[in-house]
């Protein structure tokens, strides 16, 4: 009796012992792992100190980082993929957006076939990787988690907050001499992000469609583009111009068009844009804000879009587009080769500037797609590896050209062939904020609601709604937006002028 | 040694030995967990989000305390507020929803042939996930697909139809259908248990007495289930005030369907105002809140039952009465005369 009764006791306190460790359980095993892993790490992270003292002739910048008393030294530049770290051994872990790139029926080079390339360099450094589906929300969520990995593609982060949560690849200046487009994540002088590919924004269009259409020379105004989507209603089946309103982040994606293509001013977005009263008004020569938006609605409201927008279908447009259903669609040159792969019919499909000329040459934005940042609270070996990564994806691995991006090394000249159209174009890279404004962007963003350049797919939905029902006229839409933006303007204690 | 040690008895041990001790341990132990668990995932939550409702704040980066101007936002914001009103729309169909459903259910607790079919068929919705019913709805009303074509079998032509999402004046009841089309089988299902569990013996002594299926209804299975009814009923109200999913993945909440939640959403992930977006939460806690107090009351005054009968029922029925007698005397009196 006595027995059974202790027995029950036993059961039941370790019942609830175990319950409780749950919760802590996953502290308690990583601080046990890393109790009965810290000798193992030391003893090599001291025979790489050894090593790369060998080595320290060829790069002081390396030996530095081995000795791991300041992360500070480890630079992107100082680093020279094969020489730096061959002895280095470390696992990290990446998170990317690429969902799509982990799968093996990926029609470009995939993952995996990156990471065997990397090995043969760097056999001790193992890099696993994570897709995240909906990667622009989760990836802010896992940041502010912490112990997320090693590599992130950087999420809309404060750049305020950047040193927070990533370490610096070297200054600016240091920087924009081995790599270009790097100009999204500078805080400081320093450069927290280098980007994994760059585009230039233009529009996906279908030349079999346009030249049925009797189109013979590419627009270069809105009034042409305007006159040629006409065409194509005109003289062929297909959709001129398809918004794919019902995806929503497809109408968001007009806000990239507003800055160098319709101004041909790099310091237009993250500078002049702030502190312009009214920036949304008629300029009366086609150019600035006022003409991207103005072609959406001069489009919906002629009827030159599909007739049904708010059941479009983002898959199904890929496969229209390519059997020539559809003219055209506004969306940025990553879509180009997913639109070649929907069908049988890659070769029609072709890249076009944005029909705005602001000067005596077109121009067209160009600019950083999702950036690599590399982790503050991991550890020093991790910082390297994970710097080597980077640095191999962007010199040596050429993700930027398989997928259809321009250049990121700087001595890397080879452009791929969806934009051949683009020869007279001259691409202009945002220049970035002046410094204490970083952040100043996406606070009148935030406070206007506007949230351009940054998901405001509803506001661009709404230009499509009034147009259709005619029950807001264009200008009156540009007069609201103006007054949210003055409104933020004064909020945030901006000195506005014309 | 052991022996001796368990013979030095405290009060304490006294008392944790005894049956009430044991009771308590037991208490104890099984309630932590699920009390823990709730407050970390419930309360705690909960508690921070009301914190954030009077902070100026993003998902990173620093607050700033506002007081009550995220509330008054709220309140004077066109489209937070305004949202609201597509919840009449959710209302109104969850009004429709639930006579359905109680109709259904009442047909089908009559033992009708093929009753396990039935009852399979109208649940079978509820069962596909609302991201799957999203899709399927909307090339379900895209122009000239399912809906349509069927329509043109009953001789309607296509370019008289409306685009079910596209016309401002209609989309909302097109989404509200497809939220009634799901939920109905479950709410049917939910009434045919309560109605189960009706004594059978009363419809039989209702037949004798000469009570038809309407009757029947009335009198024997509406007040029998009235529990399931309110819990219904504050179910789809709560639900309809926070309807979220058609919208967001039939339309993204663009075009007008844009509703509380879908705003708040929005407010919150793509404008990161974490703070308005919390005080929309508590905002919208608290509507729901008065609805269901007002619902409670209301139904305690519907389905009052024969043992809380309200006292002037008693007297309007002694009233009737002599208004019976009255008229039957006065026409026995006639006929006399006559």
């Amino acid at each position: 009796m006595k027995m059974k009764k202790l027995l029950a006791v036993a059961l039941t306190s370790a019942m609830t012992v175990s319950l409780m460790a749950c919760g802590s359980g996953s502290t308690d095993t990583s601080s046990a792992s890393a109790s009965s892993a810290a000798p193992a790490a030391a003893a090599t992270s001291a025979a790489a100190a050894a090593t790369s003292a060998a080595a320290a002739a060829t790069s002081a910048a390396a030996a530095a980082t081995s000795a791991a008393a300041d992360s500070g030294t480890l630079s992107y530049n100082s680093i020279e993929l094969g020489t730096t770290g061959t002895d280095l051994t470390a696992s990290i872990k990446l998170l990317t957006h690429h969902t799509d790139m982990l799968k093996d029926d990926y029609t470009g080079t995939s993952w995996s076939s990156y990471l065997a390339e990397f090995n043969k360099m760097y056999p001790n450094i193992t890099v696993d990787i994570e897709g995240i589906t909906d990667y622009a929300n989760d990836s802010l969520l896992r940041l502010q988690g912490g112990k997320w990995g090693d590599i992130m593609m950087i999420p809309a982060v404060d750049k305020a907050d950047l040193a927070t949560y990533f370490i610096p690849y070297g200054t600016v200046d240091d920087i924009n001499s081995t790599v270009n487009y790097a100009v999204q994540w500078n805080y400081d002088g320093q450069c927290y992000g280098i980007p994994s590919t760059a585009n230039a924004q233009g529009i996906v269009y279908n030349k079999a469609v346009f030249t049925k259409a009797g189109i013979t020379e590419l627009p270069t105004t809105p009034d042409d583009f305007i006159a040629d989507l006409q065409k194509i209603k005109d003289n062929t089946d297909a959709t001129p111009l398809y918004t794919n309103y019902a995806a929503g982040w497809t109408m968001g994606a007009w806000d990239a068009y507003i800055s160098g293509t319709a101004t041909g001013d790099p310091d237009y977005m993250n500078n002049k844009l702030l502190h312009t009263t009214d920036p949304f008004r008629d300029y009366g020569d086609n150019t600035h804000p006022y003409a991207v938006y103005k072609i959406l609605y001069d489009a919906v409201s002629k009827g030159l879009i599909e007739d049904d927008y708010t059941t479009t279908d983002w898959e199904g447009c890929k496969g229209m587009i390519n059997n020539g259903k559809i003219g055209c669609m506004v969306l940025g040159s990553w879509a180009f080769t997913q639109m070649q792969g929907a069908g049988d019919h890659p070769d029609d499909i072709g890249y076009m500037p944005f029909p705005i000329t602001s000067g005596s040459k077109m121009t067209a934005t160009a600019g950083p797609d999702y950036s690599f940042g590399i982790a503050a609270d991991t550890t020093d070996d991790n910082k390297l590896a994970s710097m080597i990564f980077v640095k191999w994806m962007t010199e040596k691995s050429g993700f930027s050209y398989n997928e259809g991006g321009l250049p990121i090394a700087a001595d890397d000249t080879k452009m791929p062939a969806l934009y051949d159209s683009f020869k007279d174009v001259t691409l202009v890279v945002d220049n970035p904020a002046q410094s204490g404004e970083e952040d100043l962007l996406n606070k009148l963003n935030s406070d206007s609601e506007l949230n351009v350049n940054n998901g405001g797919n509803d506001k661009i939905q709404k230009i499509v709604e009034h147009a259709a029902n005619g029950d807001e006229s264009f200008d009156d839409i540009m007069a609201e937006w103006n007054t949210k933006w003055d409104d933020a303007q004064s909020t945030e204690g901006v000195t506005a002028a014309e | 040694m052991e022996q001796a040690k368990q013979k030095e008895t405290s009060s304490f041990q006294k008392w944790f030995r005894s049956r009430k001790g044991q009771q308590a341990l037991v208490l104890i132990v099984f309630m932590s967990i699920p009390l823990l668990l709730l407050f970390i995932f419930t309360y705690l939550p909960f508690g921070e989000m009301v914190k954030f409702s009077f902070y100026n704040m993003k998902y990173v980066g620093a607050r700033k305390f506002v007081g009550l101007k995220n509330y008054q936002d709220v309140f004077t914001r066109k489209d937070c507020f305004g949202a609201l009103k597509l919840s009449l729309y959710y209302m109104v169909g969850s009004v429709v929803q639930l006579l359905l459903a109680l109709y259904l259910a009442t047909v089908l607790s009559f033992h009708v042939k093929g009753e396990g079919a039935f009852k399979a068929v109208m649940f079978f919705p509820y069962l596909i996930s609302g991201i799957a019913i999203g899709f399927i709805f909307k090339f379900f009303y895209t122009h000239g697909y399912v809906w349509d074509t069927a329509l043109t079998w009953f001789g309607f032509k296509l370019d008289q139809l409306p685009y079910w999402l596209k016309d401002q004046k209609i989309n909302n009841i097109s989404l509200v259908a497809t939220s009634v089309w799901r939920y109905t089988g479950q709410n049917m299902v939910l009434f045919i248990g309560a109605i189960m569990s009706v004594d059978q013996e009363l419809y039989e002594a209702a037949a004798l007495d000469g009570a038809n299926r309407w009757q029947q209804f009335k009198h024997i299975i509406m007040p029998s289930i009235k529990t399931i009814i309110t819990l219904n009923v504050i179910l789809s109200i709560t639900g309809s005030l926070s309807a979220f999913e058609p919208p967001y993945v039939i339309t993204d909440g663009a075009n007008g369907t844009g509703t509380y939640f879908v705003i708040m959403n929005r407010i919150a992930h793509t404008s990161q105002k974490v703070g308005l977006a919390s005080a929309m939460a508590v905002v919208l806690l608290a509507i729901i809140f008065l609805v269901t107090i007002a619902q409670k009351v209301f139904f305690k005054y519907f389905f009052r039952s024969a043992d809380d009968e309200d006292p002037r029922a008693g007297e309007r029925r002694e009233k009737q009465i002599e208004k019976y007698r009255a008229k039957h005397a006065a026409r026995n009196g006639e006929a006399h005369n006559g």
